[in-house]
């Protein structure tokens, strides 16, 4: 009786919440949000309508089709976390090392902000030795000297610009195409437009080195409005891959899979009622996770790769290391992963102490990158998908000219501030032109003189590379259609081969 | 007010003219239509409203006249065009004085109405002109939608060799970003952009090209001053040039400012390139594996089969019908199976087979796909006996055979393949020697066997400190 007496409760419980005002509203929220998912999947489903597989519509990873032919099918983006300083790697500047240690000219801080100079700083000359490498005789420090023979695979960006000298909205701007926390990132709205070619594998992996994560926290690689099921997933190179994966002790896969059966098929008639989008993010990552369980162990156990390749990148099986990152990286785009994302903490050249000088820290993260980086354009060249792979490189601003001297006070190394005008980023593979360049600064590094190139633009080249037209790629959310370059953003054309 | 304009308060009471002239023109149409409402029987009463209306009215077409003026003592502008307008004004602000005086005394009152009306057109050409004054004369005509629109000028070459340089690069830059000052009328700093005559002569400080030399002139100089420069152009605040647009400008001066002349027959820097370069169409087409033309979508029931076996069927865009196949997570797909690709070959024209069960057999049918121009069989059972079949699929471009048993034998087969432009033979049995023989039959080809190495440096170790341990 009691039982009974339980059981219409909660289902008269149920019935009210159907009609609570709470309800009603998300109802008219995702109600919209669901027609837009299903419009977006049914326009760009080249089977839509297909009624053998009307369980595939509801798979929000499913592969869909760009707006043209694309020249990437993958991305790799090497973020450094805290800004490297392009005048010690790739902006050559004789003229800077003449005026060395000489007082900053009144006329170029007039007007300018700073994170951290105050008063009258000192110039810092370059603090690298420059060399013309390639056909394409591009300038690379000797900080670098495995990537320097790279450089007739890459195209360089030499008048980044940016509007963020703080690292958390700078790195916010440059992931996400706003300073401010909400929006998507760029591989989630990859993944939102191409879905997923592996069903076995997610399709955008965040990888990270360097001991810490991003300043601007894990929304760098978040869904925004999205459904949440497109945010990036983090795995790790040290352990295991993915935490909580693995099966928890007494029970056996089949026991798991028949556990994810059940929910997914509450789910789903859960989603049958209400329509919310956010439940087919949550069946599909259920069973995406099962899967995940063989191929992710599989796909990030660099162990079985042959010793060759571990010479090629430097990797050390089982250490947290950005070179593990750049061969898992590898590795995940091989597999049909649509956009692997690393980040590598370190940059951030103050020049406070030993371990952030331009001259000592910053050249031991240079050298820890160097090999990774030229071995991973080697070996997506000689496997064959370094034309379909687009990478790129770069920080999230750069650094300035000056000797950074905090609160007027000099810095006992040798450091630099962060920069917002003038910066270097690279790209390579997918289109690239090989051995390009594009954009100049003045002879000292300070300000972008020629082909400047905002965030928004690099946003709109890699979704062009991708095949999407990025005035075209809207969401709506709000009431009003959003973009990922908001209303900005040209492709630099001048890069593409 | 003389001891204002030597204060230098002239030009800034001027540049009031803009915004005043808005407040004659609403207050008088509105007095003209209360006017005219107030004729019919149940709106009579509006009549009362019409003597204060007028009177704001009449005030501020003095005060819109009376800005105008000291604006027009800039110069700047063109004679004839200005008189007009200037005219046209004052006799706007006589005529509501007029009305107003009119109605005061209740003099004449049969001309009220055709007075306000005359008043109205007047108000209008004045309005008109004004606006050509601003804005350049065409700038209302240009966007009529029934006349013979201008095309774009950019569309009109097909190869940016072929395109005349100052009359299809510079001249639209020039028309977008600096016509609206330096027009037939408006004659900022006594110069005329329109037209290489005009240009030629040069302002009121004197000639604005030095030929080939963009550094010494005016119309480089000063595009490139920092904004907050007084002779900054455009100036701020206006549309500005593009980094390509000054590209274009400076190397036009460079060559002696010529015109009527193409691309081709001038010399090209390095970095001009990369602006023409950067100026081709993006998207479609130029596609390196593409088929220049469109298709139907593949048929539901085959492509379902090829889904069966565990194969990704993927449209490439969503404007064509053609499709790309991976069998990324069919890692059994196998010679059985490659039939079921025949029902979607005019479509499909990328393949991914890497790491499954195909052998030589399936190349036989492979080699039938009509429009395949990108193929992966990396770590596949393909062998010499494979590339024979492949010999006839002529429309390939990608090739890839990575940890395959091909050998020299095999890649002999591939030497009348004329379009193939990238082959990758990492992990393979061949030889440079066949390699070598293969380049000399392809020459367009890139063969990579991968295998790459990095010297071993001695900074590949070094821990940089200051003080060494």
């Amino acid at each position: 009786m009691i039982m009974a007496e339980k059981i219409i409760h909660e289902a008269n419980d149920r019935a009210a919440r159907f009609f609570s005002r709470r309800h009603f509203l998300q109802d008219c929220v995702t109600g919209l949000g669901g027609t837009a998912l299903a419009s977006m999947l049914g326009g760009c489903n080249l089977f839509s309508g297909s009624s053998s597989a009307p369980t595939q519509s509801l798979n929000p990873l499913e592969p869909r089709a760009p707006h043209f032919p694309a020249r990437a099918k993958s991305v790799i983006y090497l973020h450094m976390a805290g800004a490297p300083s392009q005048l010690e790697m790739f902006d050559y500047k004789p003229e800077l090392e003449k005026l060395h240690n000489q007082l900053c000219p009144q006329s170029i801080l007039e007007g300018k902000k700073f994170a951290f100079i105050r008063g009258v700083p000192r110039m810092l000359g370059p603090q690298a030795v420059f060399k013309q490498h390639g056909e394409s005789r591009a300038w690379v420090s000797d900080f670098m000297p495995h990537l320097a023979e790279r450089v007739d695979d890459m195209s360089f960006l030499k008048a980044v610009q940016t509007d963020q000298f703080n690292h958390g909205p700078a790195q916010l701007f440059m992931h996400t195409g706003s300073a401010r926390l909400g929006r998507p990132s760029t591989g989630a709205w990859v993944t939102w437009g191409l879905g997923s070619e592996n069903s076995n594998l997610p399709g955008f992996v965040v990888l990270t080195s360097g001991g810490k994560t991003p300043d601007a926290g894990k929304s760098v690689w978040g869904s925004g409005f999205l459904p949440s099921v497109y945010q990036g997933v983090q795995c790790r190179s040290k352990g295991e891959p993915v935490l909580y994966l693995s099966d928890p002790e007494g029970i056996n896969r089949d026991l798991r899979y028949q556990g994810i059966q059940a929910i997914n098929e509450v789910n789903r008639l859960e989603y049958e009622t209400f329509q919310d989008p956010e439940i087919l993010s949550r069946i599909s990552q259920y069973e995406l996770a099962y899967k995940m369980q063989i191929s992710v162990p599989g796909v990030m156990d660099i162990n079985s790769e042959p010793a060759y390749i571990h010479e090629l990148y430097g990797t050390e099986p089982g250490k947290e290391s950005f070179a593990n990152n750049c061969l898992l990286a590898r590795k995940l785009v091989e597999k049909g992963v649509r956009f692997v994302q690393l980040f590598d903490w370190g940059w951030d050249a103050h020049g406070t102490d030993e371990s952030t000088a331009v001259n000592f820290g910053m050249r031991n993260k240079c050298r820890e990158i160097d090999k990774p980086i030229s071995a991973l354009l080697l070996d997506l060249k000689q496997r064959g998908l370094l034309d379909e792979t687009l990478v790129v490189w770069g920080g999230e601003f750069g650094r300035t000219p000056m000797q950074e001297n905090r609160e007027g006070k000099e810095m006992p190394y040798m450091g630099r501030d962060h920069h917002v005008e003038a910066f270097t980023m690279w790209m390579a593979g997918a289109g690239i032109k090989r051995g390009g360049s594009w954009g100049e600064t003045d002879e000292i590094g300070f300000s972008a003189v020629k082909g400047q190139v905002s965030v928004h633009d690099i946003h709109a080249t890699i979704l062009q590379q991708l095949g999407f037209d990025h005035e075209k790629m809207t969401y709506q959310f709000q009431g009003r259609p959003f973009r990922l370059t908001d209303v900005f953003g040209n492709p630099i054309n001048e890069i593409l081969g | 007010m003389t001891i204002f304009l030597q204060a230098g308060w002239g030009l800034f009471i001027g540049r009031f003219h803009p915004l005043l002239v808005h407040l004659p023109i609403g207050i008088l149409i509105v007095a003209f239509l209360l006017e005219w409402l107030s004729r019919f029987r149940q709106l009579a009463v509006l009549g009362a409203a019409v003597l204060p209306t007028m009177v704001f009215g009449a005030i501020s077409a003095v005060a819109a006249c009376v800005a105008g003026y000291l604006l027009s003592l800039s110069g700047g502008y063109d004679e004839a065009a200005l008189n007009l307008h200037m005219w046209m004004g004052i006799a706007v602000a006589v005529i509501s004085i007029l009305l107003c005086v009119f109605r005061k005394y209740n003099l004449f009152r049969k001309s009220w109405l055709p007075v306000s009306a005359a008043m109205i057109v007047a108000l209008s050409v004045a309005g008109h002109y004004g606006g050509n004054l601003t804005h350049g004369e065409d700038y209302l005509t240009a966007a009529w939608p029934f006349g013979g629109k201008k095309a774009p000028t950019a569309a009109a070459f097909k190869n940016i060799d072929d395109a005349k340089v100052y009359e299809q690069l510079v001249q639209p830059i020039l028309e977008t970003k600096c016509y609206s000052c330096h027009n037939e009328q408006k004659l900022k700093g006594g110069l005329r952009l329109d037209g290489m005559a005009n240009i030629r002569k040069g302002g009121e400080n004197g000639p604005v090209l030095k030929d080939s030399i963009p550094e010494m002139s005016e119309l480089y100089k000063r595009l490139v001053l920092p904004e907050s420069d007084d002779h900054r152009m455009p100036p701020k605040g206006k549309p500005q040039l593009t980094p390509q647009d000054l590209e274009i400008l400076y190397w036009w001066i460079l060559q002696g400012a010529p015109d009527s002349i193409t691309v081709k027959e001038l010399h090209k820097t390095p970095r001009i390139q990369l602006v023409f370069e950067g100026m081709k169409p993006s998207g479609d087409g130029l596609h390196p594996y593409m088929p220049l033309t469109q298709t139907g979508k593949p048929g539901e029931q085959a492509v379902q089969a090829l889904v069966q076996t565990g194969l990704k069927v993927m449209p490439v865009a969503a404007d064509n019908g053609y499709v790309m196949v991976t069998a990324i997570n069919a890692e059994k797909f196998g010679n059985a199976d490659a039939k079921l690709l025949e029902p979607i070959g005019k479509q499909l024209v990328w393949l991914n087979l890497g790491g499954t069960a195909t052998g030589d057999s399936a190349l036989q049918i492979i080699a039938g796909l009509p429009v395949l121009t990108r193929l992966q069989l990396e770590n596949t059972g393909v062998t010499d006996q494979g590339l024979q079949y492949l010999a006839t699929a002529k429309q390939l471009k990608y090739l890839n055979l990575n940890n395959t048993k091909v050998t020299d034998k095999g890649l002999e087969f591939l030497q009348k393949q004329a379009n193939l432009r990238e082959l990758f033979l990492f992990g393979t049995g061949v030889s440079a020697a066949g390699i070598e023989k293969l380049r000399k039959a392809l020459p367009d080809l890139d063969v990579d066997t991968g295998g790459y190495r990095m010297p071993v440096l001695a900074t590949d170790t070094t821990i940089w400190r200051k003080n060494p341990a």
